[in-house]
């Protein structure tokens, strides 16, 4: 019962989080110059006042702007996300159509970054002080200094340009008729070079992470206890300091997960990913409002469920959290 | 063992120390080690680096001069990420010393505004801001402050609380020494030391952000970075190499100085880690 | 009737390229940049919504490179001695993608009903116009107010589109739901549209010209990246990119590859013009001395060679050298710095600071932006680039918020319909950045426009555009930057690409394969 009232009150929050997120995105959007049937109505290669005036009627901006803002916080209540004028659709159509694949590479990214950084954090704080620590330290800070979109344009350089072993954008072959199993291979012959260049950066935030974590939690008294014990090397190390050295290296990553789905316009851009990030940067130019919004609310919602897949995967990890709260 | 004393028998901290000088160096004085501007058109456009001796490092699109890009960039970058680490920090520290502190409603409302902050998509709100004040480097940087604050204030919202619970702070309680100075006085010198970790960690991600910025076409027109010359040169990263590759070292070199700087520190402030990683 | 069919065939045929022999099948691909806001030609005409809806949808007439009409759907015209009457008879057997037969009442409804509502540009020459009407279902008349030089220029496909009547009439054209799914008579129907990667059109099968086109299928590529952009092109992704596609440095490196070829052809109906729009009404830009210092400040040539790789002209005034009725008798603004400060001291510049307003169409028009500033402060003015992006430059300029804003645009062959809009009083209209932004007022000048228009032959017209060159060179309402050329690079092997004057957007048409 107790559980049922936090799940719901924690409901309530993100709702209320969700709505604020519109209110105040409507409020800068609306601030920001450039109006969007100019720009309409400019792009169509010629305007004249009676086209603009078309424009703002069919786009409900000549209506005063607390009417606007009524009008569309009424619609997300009702789970309406409003129309683009400019794609000529349905707002939450274009999302659904753009979401699989910044999932694919956000999902893919972060997998690949979390079980890495983990695996070489581990490692690099078994070999504390040796060379190969230095070394995998070194090269993470490297990773982590490096901006991401730089490292983007190496890697189509050097793996899609010079080697063609790679497809250097895109999402998959255009046209090629592959269905099954030959797209799903094709697809991921796409993901590769984004994933892992969005990934590296990550990657070495949780190496770095999991390793400070690691030589945290190794002197405390508990290992100590253990080792007295007379356990061996790596049973402490996977048994008792690996999962308590865990937690804030996933506190951290739940919350950056939900972050990465909103984040990855620049892996998005360089690679030509037909991702949401692109979709939000492409519409703010335009002052496709409804678009941009409706891309804010989508992203702050996976913020927020990644926040809660955070909090189960940490009870599993660390049963005592469940018995404590 | 001080703790400038094992902040100095830090290899990887010192010569973070050390590259972090160069480049400050090399920003105040570039009006001397160069005599022409950056956007001046010195020469060919694509010169190609250590062909002329005047021009080191060739020359970029329009014929201008490489090395002083790079030495006036560096003002920029620098000037960016202190300015917005700092302006993050005037909203962050204050926040998180005052939920901490006083607990209750207040930690309460401060803990769901800073949530409220970590649940929009940081780089696209950057991105939404800069777009909509138009960039310039003033609503770069306030762009910058804006979505690196929230872990500022999570950080001295947990330091503050625990060392709220300590002896000291009970004894200047009993001394009868007002809630505000007990904060001020007491409490927030103690938080010091991770926010200054903290603070290093936070400039070099401000410089990575400034030049994602400009590389999307975010940039300040007006100001010469290290983010605006890869961002105008990404097109030419085939035929002219350098002036991508160049401006990529700069921002790693700097961005690896501030972190080798920051873990130094870190482990300098806290002495058991760093003895542990020695043994 | 088959009979006239073939010759037609064989006479497009022989145009395209008599030499070779046409091979059918295979794919294109094509970049498309940015991608386009929508596809039905008769709500929007942006460029690249041109460039793909330029396969879908026809107009009347076709364009060489010389600007001379040529059949589309009219095969053939008569206008009247007077200039009032224009009557075109249709070709035959011509069907809409969805089966339906294209007849004068479409041609009627498109000009009359659909075009006059939605399309701006168009409406300023259809007010010329007294009424359409169907004499036959394959004869169709305009009749004229007052004769209108340039009227045989507005049937090209962007400008006059046909519009399918069964589909549109009697409903909200702009939330129709078959803007999604256009329907047009052009050689290639639309399949699918993956919104953010690309646009497929397959080969129509029942297009009225037998054998045409040759391919089995068109792919216009959305890449977001102009880097990326270039390496598609040169991993073999994609076989054509249409001029501006890529940044102009990487021309040569792309051209000088094996297999590929390139063509300054197929803008000449467009003949985009650029120039920095100069505030007349206010700040140091409303003084004539200060815009004539400023055109002698610029080295355009070396703009042009350094930011433009060497591509385009630099102009001489308002008409490109590639639009009818150009004339070079006009003072000419070479670079003399020592000229401009004279100038400037003359007008008495007190160093009041400038804004420029870059065109945030990508990195060359950044380059080109910072070059003016520092040819500009080199003479003493104090400038500042002001940034905006596309929504941001569009609002500023059209509310006239700028004191020297880039821009181009196209001049569709004739002085009046795409020149003259600049620079007449009565195009000084808030809120559209494609009309007289600078807020030039010369009420002497603006009779000229309009009586030039309204000429019957066309040395009249010479003279007439002759003398306005002469005058407005002289006050620079706006400095006149350069006559852009956009090269269209494609692989060698893709045939008979750029056949008209209006290039690529209706280049799969003839385009073929060779194997």
């Amino acid at each position: 019962m107790t559980a049922l009232i936090a799940t719901l009150s924690r409901v309530v929050k993100a709702a209320a989080t969700l709505l604020a997120i519109a209110v105040l995105n409507f409020f800068l959007l609306h601030a920001a110059p450039g109006d969007p049937a100019v720009v309409l109505a400019g792009e169509a290669g010629a305007a004249d006042e009676q086209m603009i005036e078309q424009l703002r009627e069919r786009f409900g901006l000549d209506q005063p702007f607390y009417v606007q803002l009524g009008k569309y916080v009424g619609g997300i209540v009702q789970g309406d996300l409003g129309y683009s004028f400019r794609q000529g659709a349905p707002v939450i159509d274009l999302i659904a159509e753009r979401l699989p694949a910044t999932l694919l590479l956000t999902l893919t990214a972060f997998v690949i970054s979390l079980s890495c950084g983990i695996a070489l954090g581990v490692a690099a704080a078994a070999r504390v002080g040796k060379v190969s620590d230095s070394l995998l330290t070194t090269l993470a800070l490297l990773f982590y200094a490096t901006p991401l979109y730089w490292l983007a344009l190496m890697a189509v350089l050097v793996f899609s340009v010079w080697l063609g072993w790679l497809p250097g954008f895109g999402y998959e072959t255009v046209g090629s008729a592959y269905s099954g199993f030959a797209r799903a291979l094709d697809i991921l012959k796409h993901l590769i070079l984004p994933a892992l260049t969005l990934g590296l950066f990550f990657m070495a935030v949780y190496m770095r992470m999991t390793r400070a974590s690691m030589l945290e939690v190794s002197t405390a008294d508990f290992v100590k206890t253990a080792k007295a014990k007379g356990l061996s090397g790596p049973v402490i190390r996977r048994r008792h300091i690996l999962r308590n050295a865990i937690l804030p290296v996933v506190t951290l990553a739940g919350l950056q997960a939900g972050q990465l789905v909103g984040g990855a316009v620049l892996t998005e851009t360089v690679f030509a990913w037909p991702g949401i990030g692109r979709l939000m940067f492409e519409s703010l130019a335009a002052r496709d409002y409804n678009t941009i919004l409706g891309v804010f609310l989508v992203s702050a919602a996976m913020v927020i469920l990644f926040n809660i897949v955070t909090d189960i995967v940490y009870r599993i990890v660390d049963p005592r959290i469940g018995a404590r709260s | 063992m001080s703790m400038w004393k094992r902040f100095s028998s830090n290899i990887g901290a010192m010569v973070g120390v050390l590259l972090l000088l160069t480049v400050i160096f090399i920003a105040i004085f570039a009006p001397l080690l160069f005599s022409h501007d950056p956007w001046q058109m010195v020469q060919r456009p694509f010169l190609a680096p250590f062909t002329m001796q005047a021009l080191p490092l060739g020359t970029d699109t329009l014929g201008r001069d490489v090395a002083a890009q790079l030495a006036y960039g560096a003002r920029v970058s620098l000037l960016v990420g202190l300015v917005s680490t700092l302006v993050a920090l005037l909203i962050g520290v204050p926040l998180g010393a005052l939920a901490g502190f006083y607990g209750g409603y207040v930690d309460e409302g401060a803990m769901r505004f800073t949530e409220f902050f970590q649940t929009i998509p940081n780089f696209a709100l950057a991105i939404v801001l800069v777009a909509i004040f138009e960039p310039t480097l003033a609503s770069i940087t306030l762009a910058i402050a804006i979505v690196s604050w929230p872990p500022v204030a999570r950080l001295v919202r947990a330091e503050v609380m625990s060392v709220r619970k300590r002896e000291f702070v009970d004894a200047a309680t009993l001394a009868g020494l007002s809630k505000p100075r007990i904060l001020v006085r007491q409490v927030l010198p103690n938080t010091v030391s991770p926010i200054i970790v903290m603070a290093s960690l936070m400039v070099a991600t401000a410089i990575l952000l400034e030049s994602s910025l400009s590389f999307l076409g975010l940039g300040d027109p007006n100001a010469m970075s290290w983010g605006y010359m890869i961002g105008a040169a990404r097109t030419v990263i085939r035929s002219s190499w350098w002036l991508s590759f160049f401006p990529g070292i700069a921002i790693v070199i700097t961005v690896l100085a501030l972190n080798l700087i920051g873990e130094g520190l870190n482990d300098a402030l806290n002495p058991h880690l760093s003895r542990k990683g020695k043994a | 009737m088959k009979h006239l069919k073939a010759t037609t065939f064989l006479i497009a045929a022989a145009l395209a390229a008599p030499l070779a022999a046409q091979e059918a099948g295979g794919r294109l691909d094509i970049v498309v940049q940015p991608e386009p806001p929508g596809l039905m030609l008769g709500l929007v005409q942006n460029g690249p919504t041109q460039l793909v809806a330029g396969d879908i949808y026809e107009g009347l007439l076709i364009y060489n490179t010389d600007l001379e009409p040529q059949p589309g759907l009219a095969e053939s015209w008569e206008i009247s001695e007077d200039g009032l009457t224009y009557t075109f008879k249709l070709h035959e057997g011509v069907k809409w993608h969805d089966g339906e037969d294209f007849t004068a009442d479409d041609v009627v409804f498109s000009a009359d009903v659909f075009l006059r509502e939605t399309h701006a540009r168009l409406r300023a020459s259809l007010a010329y116009v007294e009424s359409v009407t169907a004499l036959d279902p394959l004869t169709v008349e305009f009749k004229l107010k007052e004769p209108f030089g340039p009227f045989i220029s507005v049937f090209e496909a962007a400008t006059m589109p046909m519009i399918p009547k069964h589909i549109y009439e009697g409903t909200d054209f702009a939330t129709n739901e078959m803007n999604a799914t256009p329907i047009g008579t052009g050689p290639f129907k639309f399949d699918e549209w993956v919104k953010g990667s690309y646009i497929h059109l397959v080969k129509n099968e029942e297009y009225y010209i037998d054998g045409l086109p040759y391919l089995d299928e068109v792919y216009y590529r959305v890449i977001p990246d102009a880097a990326s952009r270039a390496v598609a092109f040169e991993t073999g992704e994609v076989d054509v990119l249409p001029g501006g596609s890529v940044e102009n440095w990487d021309v040569p490196r792309l051209t000088e590859m094996e297999g590929v070829c390139s063509t300054g052809e197929g803008w000449e109906f467009f003949a985009p013009h650029a120039w920095m729009w100069l505030n007349n009404r206010e700040g140091p830009t409303s003084n004539k001395l200060f815009r004539q210092a400023v055109m002698y400040a610029m080295n355009r040539e070396f703009m042009k060679d350094v930011v433009w790789n060497g591509f385009g002209n630099v102009p001489t005034g308002p008409i490109s050298s590639k639009t009818n009725f150009y004339s070079d008798d006009v003072t000419h603004y070479d670079y003399n710095p020592d000229k401009a400060k004279e100038l400037l001291a003359e007008m008495g510049y007190d160093g009041e600071p400038v804004r420029i307003l870059p065109l945030p169409y990508g990195e060359t028009w950044q380059r080109w932006a910072e070059a003016v500033r520092q040819n500009l402060t080199e003479v003493g003015i104090n400038v500042e680039i002001d940034s905006a992006d596309v929504a941001g430059w569009n609002e500023k300029t059209s509310q006239w918020d700028y004191d020297m804003a880039f821009t181009y645009l196209y001049q569709y062959g004739d002085p009046a319909l795409g020149v003259s809009r600049n620079y007449t009083a009565d195009r000084i209209q808030k809120g559209s950045p494609w009309n007289n932004v600078e807020g030039y007022e010369n009420p002497e000048l603006d009779e000229k426009w309009f009586a030039a228009a309204t000429m019957v032959s066309p040395e009249e017209r010479q003279a007439a555009y002759e003398e306005i060159q002469k005058e407005i060179v002289d006050d620079v309402p706006v400095a006149w930057m350069l006559e852009l050329e956009f090269p269209t690079i494609y692989r060698c092997n893709v045939k008979d690409l750029v056949t008209t004057g209006i290039g690529v957007n209706d280049g799969p048409r003839n385009a073929w394969i060779e194997k």
